[in-house]
């Protein structure tokens, strides 16, 4: 059972779209989780840092023949927070009925 | 700030969740011209064996290995250089439904095959690989649907 918990630092918009993306993957390239949500390399290397300093990620820098590479991933605090954040949205939601939905 | 959330902020926040993991999920997507690729070499590579003639036979077997390195290679090098969807999306239902496909494929080809044979049909194994390409390539697709069906149920979040 998951204990719905709201995560201040997780729900600002841009890392919740990257927390998101990284919630579905093993491990997320730096230029596709860049290109998903439209982030500017310096933008998208900041707020990665911000959330691998709260220790819900990983990075991991490698190389693809001579290309420098960088791939981050979700780790089991990260999605252990993301879970119950999502379980706290639900929550809000499901308390004032399923009409503010938006489709 | 969870308590003072307003319920549309909440479920517009759900809702780019749900939209993030449907971007994954579409990665996982295979392409129809990978089930007709697929197809076409297990035709070709039947119809080299048939021929029993040892040229076509090494380019069959060639044009084979080529075409499944690519085309196997194109679908990986995608996921290794993009983003890899959780494994565990799957989930047991997922790999028995992989396991059902080929499985039927197998089960309508072989015995076809055997069955062409024995009544002395000219060309049972390329026939019986015809059938087993229109069952890939009408197989195929519904199987990634219902894929993605199953990886849907599993992501955390959403509007669920």
């Amino acid at each position: 059972m998951i204990k719905p918990k709201f995560d201040e630092l997780i729900h600002a918009p841009t890392r919740l779209s990257i927390v998101s993306l990284l919630a579905a993957t093993e491990w997320a390239d730096f230029g596709f989780i860049r290109d998903s949500i439209g982030l500017s390399d310096s933008a998208l290397s900041k707020q990665l840092t911000i959330l691998d300093e709260a220790g819900y990620i990983e990075i991991r820098k490698g190389f693809v023949g001579k290309r420098p590479r960088t791939s981050a991933r979700l780790n089991s605090v990260g999605r252990a927070a993301f879970e119950q954040h999502v379980r706290a949205l639900q929550e809000i939601v499901a308390q004032a009925g399923a009409s503010v939905l938006p489709r | 700030m969870g308590e003072e959330l307003r319920p549309e902020e909440a479920a517009r926040a759900l809702v780019e969740i749900e939209q993030r993991h449907e971007q994954v999920i579409r990665l996982a997507t295979i392409p129809t011209w990978f089930w007709w690729a697929i197809a076409g070499l297990i035709v070709g590579l039947s119809a080299a064996i048939e021929s029993r003639r040892p040229l076509v036979l090494g380019i069959g077997i060639a044009v084979f290995v080529v075409g499944i390195l690519a085309t196997v290679g194109r679908i990986v090098a995608g996921s290794v250089l993009h983003a890899q969807p959780r494994n565990d999306l799957v989930r047991p239902a997922g790999v028995l439904a992989i396991l059902g496909f080929v499985a039927l494929v197998l089960a309508v080809t072989l015995p076809t095959g055997f069955a062409l044979k024995a009544a002395g049909t000219r060309y049972p194994a390329t026939l019986s690989a015809l059938i087993c390409g229109v069952l890939i390539v009408l197989g195929g697709p519904l199987l990634m649907r219902y894929l993605h069906r199953v990886m849907r149920a599993n992501v955390t979040g959403g509007r669920r």
